[in-house]
């Protein structure tokens, strides 16, 4: 059988913290060798995996093709910012971060939650489109809200680190994304994930064998969106400054190009392809708009030729060098 | 008490009165035909049944108390099961895993020596139903009898299967499938006491499946009995075609 459970469950649970454990010593090390604006283009790009990994496990595992995630990692920011100020205010305390980052998360998975509860009977290009003026609703309310939010001026807020070396917040960013990696692997492998994937290919079937498609929609929004909310607060904490400007459209059509480009549904490829696509679009920072059309361009080459992204490649092309894949298939 | 009744049954698609005033009733252990001409009100009274359509009227009673107000997945956890007359899979998982659905959200525990336990069930099920050498392709890549089958097989990981709605299970299905299907069927409902109710415009296979055949036309009951008696039916008769004899 190809399932996971049992002694499969442990083998495929071994594989992954042997993998995580890797490539987490790699990471760990790399700033000595990396400069600060590189050891900064990785951090940031560990916001980006964290993003793509939850929007991969709601649109890739559950189907639900929600165009809200890049707005869900401003509800998380904001929450935990204005928590901060507001909240520490009113009860006349300094409200610790490690207090309002999970708030901030919390806030985000309740969102997700509510929109997902007005989203459970659209299918796609209606989800799309109401997901997509949720974030525009968000995006607008933000501005309009000045008092509170500051709007476009931007709302400044604590550091994690009261410091400008981006060393500490790349390790944060680190453990953050290894949590948001694990968490998603737990439910692709466990009961829930077969839900998920279940309802994704067909609704009505999912039902009639006694999967509570609502539910578990439900479920998949509300841990998507938290964790995308997660990976906001740890940015807005250190960048130090919200503005509604990643609320529009682009920063979620940049999520979608690295899943896509990653490998959508694949465990590994959403993590590959958001890492991969930071760091060139950051070493082709000169182009600046002219990155975009790559980028269109190469999920487009990518759909014709190879749907199953730069991960499925890597795995394919290691596949054919024998000596690796004696070792490798286990 | 029957397993089923059903009670002055009707749904209206707007305007369209699909299933008029619809009463039956399924003791358990019973392997029920029900048949009608295309467009009678077979697969809607299903759909209803299942809890995928809301009926306009009527009731639905399960072991004597209404379902209507239940959910789907609901009935299905109460041991209701169908399969559906376009084979629905789910294209992206593997045979092995579509099984596992059903297996896992109708059990209640999930330790892994149980489910170790449901895996070894569905290894079980798709050699009863000849699929055990394709349990790693893809559902999308199964043939249309392959795909029938899978819904059986995956329909009997249930727990506590009691009574299996079938829409069409023979059509579009090569003799050697539908001989394997038959004895599934048979073979549950002797060994396991699972009810059937069963769809099918395959009089061979309904005259050897089942003792009792209902006999729906335009969304009504018209007639009820053992498949002789049907047969020589004036109402039946009528009712398909000019006279054609729905028996041959
Ligand atoms: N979802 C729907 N919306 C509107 N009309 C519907 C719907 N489902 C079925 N109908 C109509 O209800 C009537 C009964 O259809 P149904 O599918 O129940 O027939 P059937 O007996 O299963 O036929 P067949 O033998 O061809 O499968 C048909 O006239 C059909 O057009
Ligand atoms: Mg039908």
């Amino acid at each position: 059988m190809t399932l996971l459970w049992g002694l499969g469950m442990n083998k495929s649970r071994r594989q992954f913290f042997m993998t995580i454990g890797v490539l987490a010593v790699i990471a760990a090390l790399l700033p000595l060798e990396l400069g600060e604006f590189y050891v900064h283009v990785v951090a940031i790009g560990f916001f980006y995996v964290m993003l793509a990994v939850s929007w991969n496990l709601l649109a890739g595992y559950a189907g639900q093709l929600s165009l809200a995630h890049h707005a869900f990692a401003a509800v998380g920011g904001y929450g935990s910012a204005l928590l901060l100020q507001y909240g520490s205010e009113a009860l006349k305390i300094d409200i610790p971060l490690w207090i309002c980052i999970p708030f901030g998360a919390f806030v985000a998975g309740l969102v997700g939650y509510g929109l997902g509860s007005v989203c459970l009977n659209m299918r796609r290009i209606y989800l799309a489109v109401t997901t997509w003026a949720f974030a525009e609703s968000f995006r607008l309310w933000v501005i309009s809200e000045y008092e509170i939010t500051r709007g476009d001026l931007g709302l400044s807020t604590e550091l994690i680190f009261d410091t400008s070396d981006p060393t500490p917040f790349y390790y944060v960013f680190l453990a953050g994304t290894i949590f948001c990696l694990w968490v998603v692997f737990e439910i692709i492998r466990s009961p829930a994930g077969f839900y998920l994937r279940a309802l994704r290919d067909d609704e009505e079937a999912a039902q009639a064998m006694g999967v509570d498609t609502v539910r578990w929609k439900r479920f998949a929004f509300t841990v998507s969106s938290a964790m995308a909310g997660f990976a906001g607060t740890l940015q807005a904490h250190y960048i130090g400054l919200l503005t509604p400007t990643p609320i529009k459209f682009n920063e979620m059509a940049i999520i979608l190009i690295m899943v896509i480009a990653g490998g959508l549904r694949s465990f590994w490829g959403p993590a590959l392809g958001a890492m991969f696509i930071q760091v060139v679009s950051e070493a082709l920072r000169d182009y600046s708009e002219y990155r975009m059309v790559l980028f269109a361009v190469m999920v487009i080459i990518i759909m014709r030729v190879y749907r199953e992204g730069l991960f499925g490649m890597l795995r394919d092309g290691m596949a054919k060098l024998p000596s690796l894949s004696a070792s490798g298939s286990t | 008490m029957p397993i089923l009744q059903v009670d002055n049954l009707s749904k209206q698609f707007d305007g369209l009165v699909a299933v008029n005033d619809l009463s039956f009733s399924i003791e358990s252990g019973e392997i029920r035909g029900l048949i009608g001409p295309n467009g009678c009100g077979k697969t809607t009274t299903m759909n209803m049944l299942a809890g995928l359509y809301r009926p306009t009227h009527g009731d639905v009673r399960y072991h004597g108390k209404s379902i209507l107000k239940l959910p789907t997945h609901t009935r299905t956890a109460q041991g209701i099961m169908r399969t559906f007359q376009i084979p629905k899979l789910f294209s992206e998982m593997t045979v092995g895993e579509n099984m596992m659905v059903p297996a896992l959200a109708t059990s209640t525990v999930k330790t892994p020596e149980f489910i170790e336990k449901l895996e070894h069930k569905s290894s079980e099920k798709l050699t009863f139903c000849k699929l055990d050498h394709v349990s790693h392709l893809l559902a999308k890549q199964l043939s249309g009898g392959q795909r029938m089958l899978l819904q059986i097989a995956r329909g009997l990981m249930v727990e506590g299967l009691e009574l299996f709605l079938m829409d069409e299970p023979f059509a579009g299905i090569n003799q050697v499938t539908k001989e394997t299907i038959m004895d599934a069927i048979l073979e549950m409902n002797k060994d396991h006491g699972i009810t059937f109710l069963i769809v099918s415009h395959e009089m061979p296979s309904v005259r050897r499946l089942c003792q009792t055949v209902s006999v729906m036309h335009e969304g009504s009951m018209i007639s009820e009995g053992s498949i002789e008696e049907i047969a020589n039916n004036p109402l039946v008769i009528e009712a398909y075609l000019g006279g054609q004899n729905a028996a041959s």
